[in-house]
């Protein structure tokens, strides 16, 4: 399957790709690494009538500490956020997640703000054109059916990046550049937990992820990110979740951050478990209760391979793993 | 549309007109006739379109070739030297890492990459640096072999 | 062992070099002047009458040079299986009906591959959609929607050869609906011995499709020249001669009038031996619009629309004695053939062909079904059909050792085969070390001390450790078309020889192996060897490489063609060096002496340039031919199993060390052994290549491959969702190499490369259990069955 033909803009300037996007009202889009847009264009799921680069843009590949906050441009790529010894050593857990996407050879083209930015996915949705058309459009594909749920108007395509649920236990903020200016969003609200629609940007705001914001985190902090795969690469997270704890004297959690992916059309915050840990002292039986009501937290759908009582399960076995690595119980 | 890029490929320089919907790939085997980067899945997903791009491991195939403008790509071409096979050739030959061979120009390249940056790997680095290309033939274990024997 | 030159020697590929440096042409690289694209309109839905096919448009499009529909080739059919009894039942378009997703259409050949896709997008199809069935076990129920209605004859290659023994068309089993073939075979009185049984168990196992995963995806180029009136094609497959004879009956051409062109094969095991519509089609595009035509499959169209492993339901009731000695087993197997009949009368007598070597079972009954479904064809894939029933019966032995309180191991040491038994059929094992493997296995996975070790409470926290073993046996070679393999080996006035052979390396390694045989019986370096191989027009026939036949039946063709060779340049030498009795001279690197006087020498280049000016003009051309089974006539009765099967079985026992998260149903393969009867390791880094190969296949298949399929539609049509193993899934390995010395074989060889894809799922099923004290009775044994057995959720 080759690409269909479209026009290709280099853009010099945040303004300039800003203006173009534009002006082809809404038939553009931003090319970033483009290993994921590739293959959705290859699919058909998308048809630009242009697609905009930002390669020329070096402001966007900064990764700088000021101020108490670190900030990582959004075309830098998930090799870069491996390689920086600024991630490596401020937010661990992120280097590790953007270790544990795609492939070795996906990860020196894809970016971080791509991943951001990812599509939500669906076994019924990402397919190609042929495939589709087995079956009446779906929702997300602008038909009017949900083939996992069969319901109308409906979709519950599932959030899958690994980069976004460390981002926001972080407190990350994105900064967007749009028509009508700069804005600064934390990253939570990015997500539209709409599967069809799932960020600002997807849902036609014409604006551009230019730059990530993460206050530094204190000393106290401790995070980590497990991902649970049925394959150790080449595969996307049945589940991925990103644990952040405050710990004082290293075990009484002060704070806590539990973010989950793959098991809604947003990144999910486990609240209840959150509640659960706070100001008890981190210890298997803690770590158990917790883990179990963060699998009633969440509301999978059978848009993978597996069942929705199975990512249940697992969501807590990985959480209490998450919960024991960054408590420093196991390794 | 058309847009005129610039390749150094193998170290040597290639102006080229092309579409701007092509993948590196394409301009590699179409337009350069350099056929031993191969098209396995042309997703992403299995490493047969490898080559180094300013010498780190990319998928030809979900990159599009505007976008390698300006930058130095190696193919499993650019490997052998005057008629000198590269120790790596010589040595997947040498330990059965090759058989049907249609992962081989990839798994060599992310092999030379691999060795560039560490040249001492552990198995389990090589097993890392190799996850992204998939071998149907070998089961991995005379490639993985075959890398570790480059190993000093 | 004897020691050779370079029989055994670990001799680095001789296309390894073509290889490593991106130089070895395969199909998917070949590119003519003024070659056109093809691309093929495909059936979105599995079950449909065509009413109405309008390609107006398509033809008009600028840049398309040809439409074709079923309209154009109504006359054409063509299968893997043709016979009286199993006529063929594919067309290369659909004419009437579409019987699954993906099933062609229409193709249109055009200046690229886009122009190519956007005419697909211009033809109209009305269709009238059929109800479907998807499963086998509903389809084979009276009132189930028919598959196939049609009525025509079929002729198999054995009556063109003028082998008329078989008789007409046989009738249908109608009480079966969709009913594609039906195999029965029994022997001994299962009846009694079940009565006679101390235990009987029955139980029932399922195994899922299964993809092939080549890496080169499929591709054909053809090229007609008009005035030669003579087709050219270049196809990745596995056997050049086959694929012809298919061309040409589907092509009604001569068949030499159609020259298959060698490329490399980017592998094939076992999914490039049918004639594909996509191949056909290219060849008929070329011949209408007199332009090279290429097709090249998108990964999408090869999950979907080439073949897969059959999906195979199998019960077995087994009885046996106290002390673990089968007395009887009944085994019936469904297999899931999908839209078209493929390979599902072949596999459902694999199924019984590639297993009943192992164990000697004096009472017998197999009954096989390969039924019509609207799911995608199924076809030949590494093993056909002994990992399935391998799996299910050793499965099933391991469950009744757990019932009997027996150990595993015991049993199957009771119950194999043993050099020199004759099977009911006929075959001899003339070479069988099935208990030396099934003993070097265990030792290697160190069985008594891990069973024993497994069942202590060290084994009983989240990650629980278990061992498995499991047993196979395969073919090496058989009498199928076109019956032999036969080489030339030309010498050159340098001293040096070229190979001539059809066999095509699809991977496996056989140009080297090949070369090796040469090189060892003429006495000339592996650098004297040259292959010319797969190529119709300048190679003898061959089999192909496909039912393990390589190594025995073309390796004999290549010994006795380069003893031949040999034998002319001995009698060269003789004359010029006085001596009447050739078994006084000795050939080595490219020297002939006498034994008696080893200073008195004379160079291969004397002794052919010799022949040349003294024999007028001989050159020296050896011949060597094999027949796939030489005790055979024709190949077995697929519906009754009557017949010889194979001149040698190559064995195999393996065993697996897993690891079983009980938290989250994840299997880990820790360690796989592998302990080969291959007759004599031709190449012994090429017999461990195999090994791996198969291993990780098999492993794949056991623990995460699986074509996923709802109501027809193939869920995970790429290697994203298609979880077949990456490096870093790879377990520690190790082979043992039991050689046996096949008497037939040359230098004692036998099968290796296909056997031992099947004995690894067993064991695997048999560690999980032996892990986690529950059995997974369905492959793949993925996380979610593993919890669910486990009862967590």
């Amino acid at each position: 399957m080759r690409l269909l033909e479209f026009d290709y803009f280099e853009a010099e300037n945040l303004e300039d790709a800003v203006a173009h996007l534009k002006k082809y009202n809404g038939s553009c889009q931003i090319i970033a690494g483009g290993t994921d847009l590739l293959t959705a264009l290859k699919q058909r799921l998308y048809t630009p009538a242009c697609l905009v680069s930002l390669d020329n843009i070096p402001s966007l590949k900064n990764i700088k500490e000021e101020n108490g906050a670190i900030f990582i441009g959004a075309m830098c790529t998930l090799e870069d956020i491996i390689n920086s010894e600024l991630v490596a050593k401020k937010l661990p857990a992120l280097k590790q997640a953007a270790w544990e996407v795609g492939s070795p050879l996906l990860r020196s083209l894809a970016t971080i703000g791509g991943n951001i930015c990812l599509n939500t996915r669906c076994r019924f949705y990402n397919q190609s054109s042929f495939w589709r058309s087995s079956r009446e459009k779906c929702f997300k594909a602008g038909g009017s059916i949900c083939h996992v749920t069969n319901k109308q108007e409906s979709c519950v395509a599932t959030f899958s990046a690994d980069m976004p649920p460390v981002l926001i236990a972080y407190g990350a903020s994105v900064r967007l550049i749009g028509p009508k200016g700069t804005r600064l969003l934390p990253l939570r609200q990015f997500y539209t937990d709409n599967g069809r629609f799932p960020n600002e940007i997807l849902t036609g705001s014409g604006e551009i992820l230019t730059e990530i914001e993460i206050p530094t985190p204190s000393s106290q902090t401790n995070s980590t990110y497990c991902k649970f795969r049925l394959r150790n690469s080449i595969d996307f997270p049945l589940l991925g979740i990103a644990v952040l704890l405050i710990l004082d004297k290293g075990k009484f959690c002060k704070d806590a951050r539990i973010i989950i992916t793959g098991a809604g059309s947003a990144p999910i915050e486990a609240v209840e478990a959150r509640e659960k840990l706070l100001q008890q002292e981190l210890e298997p039986q803690l770590i158990d209760a917790a883990a179990q009501i963060a699998a009633s937290e969440i509301h999978p759908m059978r848009s993978s391979f597996v069942s929705p009582r199975y990512k249940r399960e697992i969501a807590g076995v990985v959480l209490a793993e998450a919960l024991e690595k960054a408590g420093g119980i196991r390794e | 549309m058309k847009k005129k890029i610039r390749l150094i490929v193998n170290g040597e320089e290639k102006v080229l007109t092309i579409d701007v919907q092509q993948t590196l790939l394409e301009v590699l085997r179409e337009d350069l006739g350099l056929t031993g980067t191969k098209k396995g899945c042309n997703q992403g997903e299995c490493g047969a379109c490898t080559v180094l791009l300013e010498g780190k491991p990319v998928s030809s195939c979900s990159l599009l070739a505007v976008k390698a403008d300006g930058k130095a790509v190696t193919t499993i071409e650019g490997l052998a030297k005057g008629g000198q096979l590269h120790p790596i050739q010589q040595a997947f030959n040498e330990k059965g890492a090759i058989q049907c061979g249609f992962c081989s120009p990839g798994m060599i390249l992310v092999t030379k990459s691999l060795l560039e940056q560490n040249p001492n790997p552990t198995t389990a680095e090589i097993k890392e640096a190799i996850a992204g290309n998939i071998c149907r033939c070998t089961g991995y274990v005379q490639i993985i072999e075959a890398i570790r024997s480059l190993v000093p | 062992m004897t020691d050779y030159n370079f029989i055994g020697k670990r001799i680095p590929r001789v296309d390894g070099l073509a290889k490593a440096t991106g130089k070895a042409t395969y199909t998917v690289d070949v590119k003519l002047p003024g070659m056109l694209y093809g691309k093929i309109l495909r059936s979105p839905y599995p079950h449909a009458r065509l009413l109405k096919i309008d390609t107006t448009a398509a033809q008009q499009l600028p840049g398309v040079r040809a439409v074709i529909t079923g309209e154009d080739v109504r006359q054409v059919r063509y299968a893997f299986v043709d016979t009286p009894r199993y006529p063929a039942d594919e067309q290369p378009l659909a004419v009437d009906k579409v019987r699954y997703i993906g099933d062609e259409v229409a193709a249109v050949a055009a200046e690229s591959e886009a122009i190519a896709e956007k005419a697909l997008s211009l033809i109209k199809v009305e269709y009238e959609i059929l109800p479907p069935v998807f499963h086998p076990e509903e389809a084979m129920q009276e009132g189930a929607p028919v598959i196939h209605d049609e009525q025509f004859e079929g002729t198999s290659f054995w009556e063109e050869w003028g082998v008329t023994e078989q008789k007409k068309a046989v009738k249908q089993n109608s009480a079966v609906n969709n009913l594609s073939g039906h195999t029965l075979i029994s022997f001994g009185d299962i009846e009694q011995a079940f009565r006679e049984s101390d235990y009987c168990r029955e139980d029932r196992f399922e195994l899922k499709a299964t993809a092939h995963c080549q890496m080169e995806p499929h591709a054909a180029v053809a090229s007609y020249d008009p005035l030669a009136g003579k087709l050219h094609v270049w196809l990745s497959t596995m056997g050049i001669f086959l694929k012809r004879y298919f061309l040409s009956r589907a092509l009604n051409m001569p068949a030499s009038k159609i020259r298959v062109h060698h490329t490399f094969v980017g592998g094939a095991f076992g999914g490039k031996i049918d004639l594909f519509p996509y191949e056909f089609c290219a060849a008929y595009l070329s011949m209408k619009t007199g332009r090279p035509v290429k097709i090249e499959l998108d990964r999408e169209e090869v999950f979907m629309t080439t073949r897969q492993r059959h999906p195979i339901i199998v019960k077995i009731k087994t009885g046996v004695k106290k002390d673990g000695t089968i007395l009887a087993q009944d085994i019936k197997v469904i297999a899931d053939n999908g839209g078209y009949r493929g390979s599902g009368p072949v596999v459902i007598f694999l199924c019984h062909g590639f297993s009943f070597p192992v164990y000697n079972v004096p009472n017998y009954r197999y009954e096989g079904f390969s039924i019509y479904t609207n799911n995608g064809i199924r076809g030949p894939q590494r093993g056909h059909g002994a990992p399935q029933i391998r799996f299910a019966i050793d499965s099933q032995l391991d469950l009744i050792a757990r019932d009997l309180g027996l150990d595993l191991l015991e049993i199957m040491r009771k119950n194999v085969r043993k050099k020199g038994d004759v099977l009911p059929n006929g075959d001899q094992l003339n070479s069988c070390g099935l208990t030396e493997c099934l003993l070097g296995a265990a030792e290697a996975i160190n069985w008594q001390k891990k069973r024993k070790q497994f069942r202590t409470m060290e084994n009983a926290g989240r990650y629980r450790r278990g061992v498995g073993i499991s047993l196979c046996s395969m073919f090496s070679g058989a009498m199928y078309y076109p019956f032999a393999s036969a080489a030339v080996v030309k010498l050159h006035d340098d001293g040096s020889a070229t190979l001539f052979t059809g066999a095509q390396d699809i991977g496996q390694g056989s140009y080297t192996t090949l070369s090796q045989i040469l090189a060892e019986e003429l006495g000339i370096g592996i650098e004297d060897v040259h292959v010319v191989a797969g190529d119709t027009e300048l190679c003898p026939i061959d089999l192909g490489s496909f039912l393990s036949c390589t190594a025995l039946v073309t390796g004999n063709a290549v010994k006795k063609a380069a003893a031949d060779a040999k034998r002319q340049l001995l009698e060269s030498a003789a004359e010029l060096l006085g001596v009447e009795d050739l078994t006084r001279l000795k050939a080595q690197q490219k020297t002939i002496f006498l034994e008696d006087n080893p200073e008195k020498t004379l160079s291969f280049s004397q002794a052919i340039q010799a022949s040349v000016l003294k024999r007028n003009g001989n050159p020296i051309i050896g011949h060597g031919s094999y027949k796939g089974y030489p005790r055979a006539e024709r190949y077995p009765s697929l519906a009754k199993g009557k017949g010889l099967f194979t001149g040698a079985y190559g064995f195999a026992a393996q065993a697996a060390e897993v690891e079983v998260d009980t938290f989250t149903g994840k299997v880990k393969l820790l360690k796989v052994v592998t302990f080969h009867d291959c007759g004599y390791p031709l190449n012994k880094t090429i017999v461990e290549g195999q090994i791996h190969g198969c291993t990780s296949m098999g492993a794949g298949q056991a623990l995460s491959e699986e074509v996923y399929l709802e109501k027809g539609q193939l869920f995970n049509p790429s290697f994203l969702s298609y979880r077949l193993p990456i490096s870093l899934d790879t377990p520690e390995s190790i082979e043992g190499i039991v050689a046996t010395i096949e008497p037939s074989g040359p230098f004692g060889a036998k099968e290796v490369g296909e056997g031992c894809v099947a004995g690894i799922l067993g064991a695997i099923a048999n560690a999980v259990h032996d892990a986690v004290g529950v059995r997974i009775y369905s492959l793949p044994i993925t996380p979610e069955k593993v919890l669910r057995a486990l009862g967590r959720i």
